[in-house]
């Protein structure tokens, strides 16, 4: 018996092996380009001639014309958080009012966001940029949160399907308490809501360090130290300046995607907990 | 519940048989409950009118000049006090646009609260004859919290998705009726109403229009993108996740993360990278011409040019390319939430399949499959849609790096790899064609509405909400 299952087991171990090393190749490569000596893409070989940490001490101290990712950091740190703030509250709110209550022109609502979403986002966002170059907030990062934050609510079945799933008694018992449709919302229902209300903090907060189009719309200005972190390092790899900051980008690339894969990890877990059972069912 | 004592009336029953409290209140909001001495709210209404009403006033003259969208062009003309030239007084067309939808939309909210109002005044003057309490300030806020507590939930959203999606929106739809395009910039030149002169650009093959060639052109690769990268990375997600997930794999954790980190990696980055790494003098071309197999692939003519493999840069290579490095970011994607499906088939219905003499591709056909299909079937569609407007993978692999030959697409403004959605924004940014842009815009909508309209009945049909409660 153990004879016969020794070699499906090495095939499928190789198999398995294959796989991952066909998708973890291109990470490698950008760890090891990051490390190399070489400034541009390394043409000659896969692994780099000499280690060095050159490229992350250039990038991390730079404030140039071309490369300035303290800048780039600092600015889309605080779009995220002003983002996240904002993009939870409304999903969170509009999840619940459309999960728990009844009222008129709950139906024409929902219509409506499932109408909206089938539109191409930025189609919108032309019109938007005029409005917000007319407020004098385009180039600015309270534009950014703007944009950002502004259309989030539209996203909100994944946290409503969630919501469906939990009990109705629990509500009722506790106006039986005498609390009100608030207290439910933010002390009975949030917290057994736990795994969505992160899934949305987290999707809200990556959202700015993921997203190239609306900034690259918004922030159009081409001043180095307005960019985001995905427009800033788009910027080390165009035509003019790969062959000088490519090891700075995948420096750049290293350092961003640590905190955010961890985050994407963490997130991945809970929206696949939230919408595959494991969740509170009455 | 003594409140809703009073009959519902309609708009017109409550207008002329209300007392004159009500009939003021269709002039001045707050003029019922002031007369029922409901002072603090009386005021709050008619603060609410005043303020709606000054920004329909301040918009009014946009409105005027919709219907032509702006006469006076912008020129520089010399001020005989300031001595020097001056621009004149011009009409911006965008302004006037965007403005004159805002303030039709104003008036539509102001006369709809108005209804409300003198309905509201009139019940209040029912509930006061038959001797009822009239609820005072502090118990209209409270209601804020319980009864209408989905007022102040969706307050901010509402208010955030209506200027930042749905105005911006209308506005756009209707740039596709005008001929806002390079030549008619605003604010140096005006554009005007054109009806639906940009459909026909289109469609039409008469006056051989750039447009008419490359818009099937664009449609069909927007399909055919849209059909195989959501079906490729959903069957491969499925197969990818059995194979982790088999019995036989040990340390399932640990191949898990080696495949999520490929997709944990923000996408700029990722694809970024894949495209240098595959870009014409790139690592990937040397080691191929190290090995010979450049030279294979030029003598067997797979490749136009001896040397280079063009496989970001040629049609028939970068297409095909394109799917294989989608399929590369999203086949971890599917396989996480085909994992968590897989984890949640009941134990029992594979192993009595075993036991009555299933082998593996039965159970996989008659048991596995059926059940994820049955589950995550209906995010095929979403995926579809998705797909449909996945603007990240086209744009971030071929920006700089994919040059049309073909010259009629290239006055379009569109290439052989692009959707219709980077197309669309080609055509803004690079063009500043927004006419056209806007006409495109319209058709994923049609192209996306098609797709939905399965899953539509789902989201909000009866029955299925309630499923669960």
């Amino acid at each position: 018996m153990k004879r016969r299952a020794l070699l499906p087991g090495i095939l499928h171990h190789g198999l398995l092996l294959i796989l991952a090393a066909l998708w973890l190749t291109p990470i490698l490569w950008l760890v090891l380009t990051s490390f190399g000596v070489d400034e541009g893409p390394n043409l000659r070989t896969f692994f780099p001639q000499a280690l060095t940490l050159r490229h992350y001490r250039e990038l991390l101290s730079s404030s140039g014309s071309v490369s300035s990712f303290p800048a780039w950091f600092t600015n889309t740190l605080i779009v995220a958080v002003f983002t996240c703030l904002l993009s939870t509250v409304s999903v969170l709110s509009t999840a619940y009012a459309m999960s728990f209550l009844r009222f008129r022109g709950r139906k024409v609502l929902m219509k409506a966001a499932v109408l909206l979403n089938l539109f191409p986002g930025f189609l919108g966002m032309i019109a938007v940029y005029f409005i917000l170059r007319e407020a004098g907030l385009t180039n600015t990062l309270a534009g950014l949160v703007i944009v950002y934050s502004g259309g989030a609510a539209v996203d909100y079945l994944i946290a409503k399907g969630f919501f469906d799933t939990v009990s109705r008694s629990l509500r009722e018992a506790a106006w039986l308490e005498g609390a009100n449709e608030w207290i439910v919302f933010r002390r009975i229902i949030l917290p057994l809501a736990r795994p969505i209300v992160v899934y949305t903090v987290i999707s809200s907060f990556l959202y700015p360090w993921m997203d190239f189009v609306y900034a690259s719309i918004i922030m159009s200005s081409g001043i180095a130290m307005d960019k985001t972190v995905a427009l800033g390092l788009f910027s080390l790899v165009d035509k003019v300046n790969r062959n000088r900051y490519f090891a700075q980008f995948c420096a750049g690339g290293v350092i961003v995607s640590m905190p955010i894969s961890v985050l994407f990890i963490i997130m991945q877990k809970f929206y696949v907990e939230g919408i595959t059972g494991g969740s509170v069912k009455g | 519940m003594k409140r809703t004592a009073a009959t519902k009336e309609s708009f017109f029953q409550a207008f002329t048989r209300g007392d004159a409290g009500v009939k003021l209140t269709a002039l001045f909001w707050g003029a019922g409950c002031l007369v029922r001495r409901q002072t603090g709210k009386g005021l709050l209404l008619l603060l609410e009118q005043t303020v709606l009403l000054l920004c329909v006033l301040l918009t009014l003259p946009f409105l005027r000049k919709l219907p032509t969208l702006g006469t006076v062009q912008a020129e520089r003309i010399w001020d005989p006090v300031a001595r020097r030239n001056v621009w004149n007084d011009y009409d911006n067309s965008f302004l006037i646009l965007l403005f004159g939808v805002i303030c039709l939309l104003l008036i539509g909210l102001y006369l709809l609260k108005t209804l409300q109002m003198v309905k509201a005044a009139r019940q209040a003057e029912q509930t006061a004859a038959v001797g009822g309490q009239l609820p005072t300030l502090r118990q209209d806020a409270g209601r804020l919290l319980h009864q209408d507590f989905h007022r102040t939930l969706l307050f901010l959203p509402v208010a955030g998705v209506t200027l930042v999606m749905a105005i911006p929106l209308l506005v756009m739809i209707l740039i596709a009726f005008t001929n806002y395009d390079r030549s008619h910039l605003v604010p140096t030149n005006l554009f005007t109403w054109v009806g639906l002169d940009n459909f026909r650009l289109l469609t039409s093959l008469a006056n051989s229009s750039a447009f008419a060639y490359a818009f099937p052109r664009v449609l069909g690769w927007t399909l055919l993108w849209a059909v195989s990268a959501t079906l490729s990375c959903y069957f491969g997600g499925i197969l990818m996740a059995m194979l982790v997930n088999h019995r036989r794999t040990v340390a399932k954790p640990f191949w898990r993360t080696c495949f999520m980190v490929a997709m944990a990696v923000p996408q700029f980055v990722s694809l970024l990278l894949v495209r240098n790494l595959f870009a014409d003098v790139g690592i990937i071309n040397t080691l191929c011409k190290q090995w010979g197999v450049t030279d294979w692939l030029y003598r067997i003519g797979a490749i136009p040019t001896a040397g280079v493999i063009p496989f970001l840069t040629h049609p028939s290579w970068a297409r095909p390319m394109i799917l294989l490095i989608n399929f590369w970011v999203g086949v971890p994607y599917q396989m996480l939430i085909a994992t968590g499906v897989l984890i949640n088939i009941p134990r029992e219905l594979t192993e009595a399949a075993r036991i009555d003499g299933a082998n593996a591709l039965q159970v996989f056909r008659r048991i596995t499959l059926p059940y994820i299909l049955h589950i995550t079937g209906p995010s095929l569609i979403s995926g579809m849609v998705a797909n449909v407007n996945n603007f990240n993978v086209i744009w971030l692999l071929s920006r700089d790096v994919y040059v049309t030959t073909d010259q009629q697409l290239a006055a379009a403004g569109a290439t052989e790899v692009d959707l219709l959605v980077t197309w669309l924004y080609r055509l803004t940014q690079d063009q500043s064609n927004y006419k056209m842009a806007s006409v495109i815009g319209l058709l994923v909508f049609l192209v996306c509405s098609a797709l939905t309209l399965v899953t539509f009945s789902r989201i909000t049909g009866r029955g299925r909400e309630e499923a669960f409660q």
